[in-house]
């Protein structure tokens, strides 16, 4: 028989680290080149949708929420919320945009969704960061004075939406019309995160309830980091919103591990 | 050496399980052996070398590949339309491990494709010949053992078609082949052994021809 000549082959952790690497490059490249100015909304967006919820603010003459002035309450809950969304949009729709390379056996489809996580991570951490020197710079009080609790809150949304995308990027493949479901469902998260309606004018029996949410839980801790002075809801804990956030990427993983066939080759 | 054991495969259809596309199929390709698929529209070609590229996992049974095993080449798999040629050419070349040598390799992709300006366009503006003159420079710039081609010429100019039947032969001396082609010279100019699927069973035959006729005489009857 014809001897044959073994070249060593990769290691499993090598192959996915340069599959991470080609898509972390390619998806670079269609999240800012999409379009003629396509890294331009990234930042247009939110500063439009704070501007218009401000302006309504400005309209019903709510300077403070809960001892912090409006503009800081608005863009901490924005941009907070940001993370968890953009994080969670992206991973849902990641292996739509890639089904294409799922021709090559080393790309698998949990590699897509957690590099497009992680370059999301990195892209709102730096909207965040304009945020914040940028509303400093216009006087808005936003030096945090617990810097430690803004960051682990802001590293628990982005894991919250990591966690959500795993699930729902399934939920979307198997599951006909389930995009529109998860339509609904981030609304009614957007509404209950108190992003944009104070949660604490709403009566006690049905706080209760919008507690079970934990991006209500990051939101109020992010604002309560910020401003020592802040009257935050009561009952807000960091680590419930971790706690959902391990159990939902937990499930989302094991979802993963149960239909990788099925995501490949549909 | 590519070994195929009692392989199962049936997809997931909105009504439950749907049949049985190939039923216990067994089979071990040698080093060197170029094989040829035949049998008709349905038969279970494009899913046995799915299975062998390793892009989808048999329902039962299993495939091992002792070898470097290319991608299913043809239909213009594995390009992403919203990037350019070059760019998913970038891709390719960094999953399979060279980053260091990126530019040489795009340098013989782009050469190798002759599609002029357009490699730095976006796929979905390719015509399907061009999409396979890229994918086709793209598998040849990395050396596999056996490249899976699934009508990979099919859709390409003559002179395309001649380019690549010259690769082809001169792979012959370090690679294999194991290709699908209603083309029965093709079949004949590249390859030595032959299988023939038929209602979920594969038959190996070491001679290509004997392949064909096996095929020819079901039709006949």
């Amino acid at each position: 028989m014809v001897q044959y000549d073994y070249v060593h082959p990769r290691t499993p952790l090598s192959i996915t680290l340069s599959v991470w690497n080609a898509l972390f490059l390619r998806e670079s490249v269609a999240r800012l080149s999409a379009g003629r100015i396509a890294w331009l909304w990234l930042l247009a967006e939110p500063v439009l949708q704070i501007s218009i919820m401000l302006f309504m603010f400005i309209v019903i003459r709510m300077r403070v929420v809960g001892g912090m002035s409006t503009e800081a309450w608005l863009i901490i809950g924005m941009v907070f919320f940001l993370m968890f969304k953009r994080a969670a949009v992206q991973v849902q729709n990641a292996l739509g945009a890639n089904r294409a390379l799922f021709t090559y056996r080393q790309v698998k489809p949990i590699d897509t969704l957690l590099v497009r996580a992680g370059l999301e991570g990195f892209i709102t951490t730096l909207i965040a960061i304009i945020f914040g020197v940028g509303g400093i710079f216009f006087g808005i009080p936003l030096i945090p004075d617990d810097p430690l609790t803004v960051l682990l809150v802001f590293f628990g949304m982005w894991l919250m939406g990591l966690g959500f995308g795993l699930v729902s990027s399934v939920a979307v493949q198997l599951i006909p019309k389930m995009s529109v479901v998860l339509g609904i469902v981030s609304t009614v998260l957007y509404l209950t995160s108190g992003v944009i309606l104070p949660v604490s004018n709403i009566p006690p029996p049905y706080r209760d309830w919008l507690m079970v949410n934990p991006l209500l839980h990051g939101t109020e801790a992010a604002r309560m980091g910020v401003s020592a002075y802040y009257h935050g809801i009561t009952g807000v804990d960091v680590s419930y919103l971790y706690k959902c956030a391990i159990i939902f990427i937990f499930f989302g993983l094991v979802l993963h591990r149960r239909f990788e066939a099925k995501l490949t080759s549909l | 050496m590519i070994i195929v054991d009692n392989v199962h495969k049936r997809y997931q259809t909105s009504h439950g399980p749907g049949k049985w596309v190939l039923q216990g199929v067994s089979f071990v390709i040698p080093p060197k052996v170029s094989v040829g698929l035949v049998g008709r529209n349905g038969a279970g070609k494009s899913t046995l070398l799915r299975l062998i590229g390793g892009n989808d996992q048999p329902t039962k049974g299993h495939v091992e590949r002792r070898c470097r095993v290319s991608w299913p080449m043809g239909f213009g798999g594995g390009l992403q339309g919203s990037m350019t040629g070059r760019q998913n050419a970038k891709f390719v070349c960094r999953i399979h491990g060279h980053e260091d040598d990126i530019e040489d390799r795009l340098a013989f992709i782009e050469d190798y494709a002759e599609i002029g300006s357009a490699f730095d366009e976006p796929i979905k503006t390719y015509s399907s010949g061009m999409k396979s003159r890229l994918q086709f420079g793209l598998s040849l710039a990395f050396d596999f053992d056996v490249y899976i081609s699934d009508e990979a010429t099919a859709s390409g100019d003559a002179a395309f078609k001649q380019k690549a039947a010259t690769a082809f032969k001169n792979l012959m001396n370090r690679s294999s082949l194991i290709m699908v082609s209603h083309g029965e010279s093709t079949l004949k100019e590249f390859c030595t052994a032959g299988i023939w699927l038929d209602s979920g069973k594969a038959h190996w035959f070491d001679d290509i021809n004997d392949a064909l006729n096996a095929y020819k005489e079901s039709r006949s009857k």
